[in-house]
């Protein structure tokens, strides 16, 4: 299975209705090709880290997509965005492979090193405090 | 003078990876706040050297920093 998650900025001149209406052409579009639209998050107006096109705020809206086969249609989605004027920026991603390769790391070597690690360096340091204690002392 | 002046005792705290320490194993381009700790005034990716990210989470971390620009999360500069 593969995961995807698809970001856009729209105008933010777009009314929020056409905003809808976009975001339900695109997810028509998703399913029609063969996967699920598995979140859906609309962030709203944002203000964003830099100007483009000479507008410094956009519309974020956030789409989680998984396909059981590995098709999407994914690319038409993107040429559909790259044509329309209205969006801003987008960016797919995928994010099953590093997902994947995360939760791998999780079990295998998170909690080893670093506990371990910490408890030696405690012990190390105390030993030292005491000698200069009693060096100072004698 | 030299002679009298103490010895100065120096400290090197030793550097250990943000996300080894804390277990983020997916460093998600969306968490600004998290990026923005490895973003110094001039935007730039703070190098491995001074933050002490291992090489493994400073490519991920560098992935994710280059996302975040392109979606106007981050800036790619300031001035």
């Amino acid at each position: 299975m593969r995961t995807y998650e698809l970001v856009f900025i729209v105008d933010p001149r777009v009314s929020d209705e056409d905003v809808v209406s976009l975001i339900q052409e695109y997810k028509q579009m998703i399913s029609a090709g063969g996967s699920e639209i598995s979140t859906e998050e609309n962030w709203g107006r944002r203000k964003l880290a830099y100007p483009i096109e000479k507008l410094t705020e956009g519309k974020y809206v956030f789409l989680g997509v998984s396909s059981k086969d590995g098709k999407t249609s994914l690319a038409e989605v993107e040429h559909r965005m790259r044509q329309n004027d209205k969006i801003l920026r987008y960016l797919t991603v995928r994010t099953d492979e590093d997902l994947k390769r995360a939760a791998r790391r999780k079990p295998a070597g998170g909690g080893a090193p670093t506990s371990p690690g910490n408890a030696g360096g405690i012990g190390a340091e105390a030993p030292l405090d005491d000698d200069l204690e009693s060096g100072e002392d004698v | 003078m030299t002679m009298s002046r103490p010895r100065k005792v120096f400290f090197r705290r030793r550097k250990v990876c943000k996300f080894c320490a804390d277990k983020i194993d997916y460093i998600d381009y969306k968490d600004v706040k998290l990026l923005q700790q490895f973003i110094p005034e001039r935007s730039k990716i703070l190098p491995r050297r001074i933050s002490g990210t291992c090489a493994t989470h400073q490519r991920s971390l560098q992935q994710a920093i280059k996302r975040a620009r392109h979606l106007a999360l981050i800036p790619f500069t300031t001035d």
